[in-house]
């Protein structure tokens, strides 16, 4: 038997409880000088952090709705890259705001004047309010070092907030350098950034073990599979390589099969396996020699071949990679321009890449150990068990401590990866190809590093092309639509788009929300809920002001009120910036976060008896979740 | 909150002072809890989709699976120890205000007498009573409070050669047996009251945690029965 049971109390109560618990969460990691968050897994690992979105998913959360919260945290950090702890704090102003208001109107009527406002009013509000203060920031107008400095300056509070500040700087200019490096050529300037984030799980490579300021760029792609076979290249001649897809010698017989040589006809009545084998290792003698006619040096393979390909190749002195991914292959592609052979029998020109140079590439701390033992023992330069023969008891005693610490290090191990290069053409697809190598303490920090790379790409190219990202909002829009706003809402999007394609920046610290606050206390009398969202929005900037400067400082925000004839020298000016369409995203997701929040009613749970005779089916009980 | 202006049904006014003060105290009271409630969730309490049945407040379970309400269990321990059918202190300390309430319209009267009678010259000696410190008086006793002592007399610049007068009988903090003794009978009511509830309680409780309140009440109330009768002494 089911039984359904209902939360006593009233929702609304329950929202504001739940969202500002968690904005006391993020509250103590927000700004930069936030403090991290020390995770500890039941295996035993720890992780620390300061991301929103990872500390709001790593809470033990059974509420539904402080689910539904942190699933629309993660969705908009998704779309954009950033925002996560601001998300939680703008929805906890709100609903702090609402509560007043719901003390004479009900909580649908609320949603529904939000709702408006959010589709008919703000849009317009921001381009007459903020985006005349701001600068724009299109990647076609600018010189290449003006856009260098203002990406640079978008990336510096992004990676303050996510990483600190020890080591933002050094991060910026990196990622700076990589994105600079990572223009496609013919294409417009932000391309290149479609291209990157696209492509990232290929163009970065982890380290672990490492200082996080030994991270850097290097020439071409990293390959993160180490060779099979294995031949170094002598002279300088160019590089041909194929990419296999499948495999070159496919397996004809599985377990269970039955394979009859041989015909009717007399001819092959006598014939035996042995022919069957030769017939076979035949055809991939002929794959080989085809491949050497192209000069074929290196073979990539998604896929692991047989012992007779990797026998043949040898032979053949070609270089085997197994085991590529998908993402590094169609990458490699890409940028040789060729595609992946199909056809073993069948292999051309435009299967053939030419590379620059193709070798080994070991990332870890393998030389670290060996310098500490030469050291100590003078000529000794490898290390061997031979250590023992010593007869001094000091030494014994030092070998030990030092076997110790090499036998710690032993565990930060080394990798072996593949390194190509692509010559330089005219017909290249990226002008400039480079590869990050992102450098940690442990594996999650690394982690945690990579996914700042990647989000502070996301926000780039919600800043530079948000008309990606509004794929999300568009589907909210449709959502909230219904039959009464449908011939109100077409003046709508124009100003969205106008809003989205302006590719404004502002000065980072809480201008964006003292600029908007202000517009919309000036349409507090007509759209009440105009002027709870100036409140809220005034709320997040004391909070974003107080960890800047310790204090909230309203002589700050008259300096940012008073600044009609703003000029764009003055915005760029300023040592860090933000975008105005990853805030206006921000705040449309914020918005509709909360109007579906206000139209919950009741919340039902269905607890399921089990029988202890029957079996229990996937999805009948709610007792184990969370 | 009028829509668009056109309807005249939900037409918002801004609060009250009082009502302005109230909100504002739930608002600290809940930032309280939500603070509360975020310090767990940081340590690896689970929220439940539950809440707790007496105060509304969302349940919190930790890692031995017991279910935590930080209202009740944190936030109103606070304020029960300002409550004198719980806290011995707290009785001991409504007992004093009420004595000292009782003897202050008369200390204030000496006081006006002697500023009148030293106006030719005298000085007064300090009158000023000293005042016992009640050890937990934020959140007032629920029998009321009573009006504070009255501010001290600050002595008048006296000429040198003035004989100083000195002040009648200092009041004295010891307070008389005919005034304590109905404010002690009513406490220890009150006392046995909410003893006789618990006991009460007690047998029917099938909680461990509420058997385990129950009983530090029990304590607490014998505690102040004994304090108040060795006052009464």
């Amino acid at each position: 038997s089911s039984l359904i049971r209902s939360i006593s109390g009233s929702v609304t109560s329950h929202v504001l409880q739940i969202v500002s618990a968690l904005e006391a969460v993020v509250l103590r990691s927000f700004g930069p000088n936030g403090g991290q968050v020390l995770f500890t897994k039941d295996t035993g690992e720890a992780i620390v952090t300061r991301s929103g979105t990872r500390i709001l998913t790593a809470l033990r959360l059974k509420h539904p709705l402080a689910r539904m919260v942190v699933d629309c945290v993660w969705k908009h950090s998704r779309a954009t890259g950033d925002g996560s702890k601001n998300f939680i704090l703008l929805l906890a102003s709100l609903l702090r705001m609402f509560q007043t208001a719901l003390q004479t109107t009900t909580a649908w009527r609320l949603a529904y004047e939000l709702r408006e406002f959010g589709m008919m009013k703000l849009d317009e509000i921001i381009c007459l309010g903020v985006l005349p203060y701001g600068f724009c920031a299109k990647l076609e107008n600018d010189p290449l070092d003006t856009h260098y400095l203002c990406v640079k300056k978008l990336l510096t509070p992004f990676f303050q907030t996510r990483l600190g500040q020890t080591h933002c700087d050094m991060i910026s200019h990196l990622t700076c350098e990589f994105l600079m490096r990572s223009r496609v050529a013919n294409n417009h300037p932000s391309s290149g950034l479609h291209f990157v984030y696209t492509n990232f799980p290929a163009l970065h490579t982890t380290v672990s073990g490492v200082p996080v300021t030994c991270s850097r760029l290097i020439e071409g792609q990293v390959i993160h599979s180490d060779f099979a076979v294995h031949f170094p290249q002598t002279d300088k001649q160019p590089v041909k390589a194929v990419v296999f897809t499948q495999h070159v010698q496919p397996k004809l017989l599985g377990e269970g099969d039955i394979l009859t040589v041989g015909f009717e006809d007399q001819a092959f009545k006598k014939k035996s396996i042995v022919e069957f084998t030769a017939w076979s290792e035949k055809s991939l003698q002929l794959v080989f020699a085809s491949l050497q006619s192209f000069g074929v040096s290196v073979l990539l393979s998604a896929v692991k071949q047989s012992a007779a390909f990797l026998a043949l190749a040898a032979q053949a002195e070609m270089c085997v990679v197994e085991c590529v991914s998908e993402d590094e292959l169609s990458l490699f592609a890409r940028l040789s321009r060729t595609a992946p052979v199909l056809d073993c029998c069948a292999i051309e020109a435009v299967n053939v890449a030419t590379l620059t140079f193709c070798c080994p590439l070991t990332l870890g701390v393998q030389r670290y150990e060996c310098v500490v033992v030469t050291q100590f023992y003078g000529n000794v330069t490898t290390y061997n068990w031979s250590f023992f023969h010593y007869d001094c008891v000091l030494c014994l005693l030092f070998i030990y401590l030092f076997m110790y610490l090499l036998k710690l290090n032993f565990l930060f191990s080394f990798h072996r990866y593949v390194h190509v290069a692509f010559p330089h053409s005219e017909q290249d697809v990226v002008v400039n190809l480079s590869s990050l190598v992102i450098c940690g303490s442990g594996k999650e920090q690394t982690d945690q590093y990579a996914s700042a790379f990647q989000d502070s790409i996301r926000m780039l190219l919600t800043t530079y092309e948000p008309r990606g990202t509004t794929t999300l909002s568009d589907e909210r829009t449709c959502l909230l639509t219904d039959e009464k706003t449908e011939s109100a809402s077409s003046s709508a999007p124009d100003l969205q788009q106008h809003v989205l394609d302006s590719c404004c920046v502002v000065p980072a610290g809480g201008a964006f929300e003292i600029l908007l606050s202000r517009a919309l206390l000036q349409h507090g009398d007509k759209y009440p809920v105009s002027r709870l969202l100036s409140d809220a929005l005034l709320s997040v900037s004391r909070h974003i002001c107080t960890q800047t400067s310790g204090r909230f400082s309203p002589a700050q925000a008259k300096v940012l009120t008073q600044c009609d004839g703003f000029s764009s020298k003055a915005v760029m000016s300023g040592s860090s910036l933000e975008s105005v369409s990853c805030k206006h995203i921000l705040l449309q997701s914020v918005l509709w976060c909360a109007t579906s929040l206000l139209r919950v009613d009741k919340i039902l749970y269905t607890h399921v008896v089990l029988n202890t005779d029957s079996q229990k089916s996937a999805g009948d009980s709610w007792d184990d979740t969370g | 909150m009028a829509l668009n202006g056109g309807d005249e049904d939900f037409e918002w006014e801004p609060p009250t002072e009082a009502e302005l003060k109230v909100i504002q105290a739930q608002r600290e009271r809940q930032d309280k809890i939500s603070k509360l409630m975020g310090n767990y969730l940081l340590k690896g309490y689970k929220m439940l989709g539950d809440c707790c049945d007496v105060c509304g407040t969302i349940l919190l379970q930790d890692r031995q699976q017991k279910n935590y309400c930080v209202s009740c269990q944190e936030l109103d321990s606070d304020i029960d120890k300002d409550n004198p059918a719980l806290n011995a202190q707290a009785a001991l300390s409504q007992a004093r205000e009420r004595q000292l309430a009782a003897q202050s319209p008369a200390t204030s009267l000496e006081a006006e007498l002697n500023s009148g009678s030293s106006g030719g010259g005298g000085g007064l000696t300090n009158v000023t009573v000293p005042q016992p410190r009640p050890e937990h008086c934020e959140g007032a006793a629920a029998g009321g409070r009573a009006s504070l002592l009255p501010p001290p007399v600050p002595p008048p610049p006296t000429s040198p050669a003035a004989p100083v007068v000195m002040a009648p009988a200092r009041p004295t903090v010891c307070p008389q047996p005919a005034t304590l003794a109905p404010v002690l009978q009513e406490a220890e009511d009150a006392i046995l009251t909410k003893l006789r509830w618990a006991t009460t309680q007690l047998q029917s409780s099938a909680s461990l945690e509420a058997s385990i309140q129950l009983c530090s009440l029990i304590s607490s109330c014998a505690n102040s029965l004994r304090s108040l009768k060795e006052l009464g002494q």
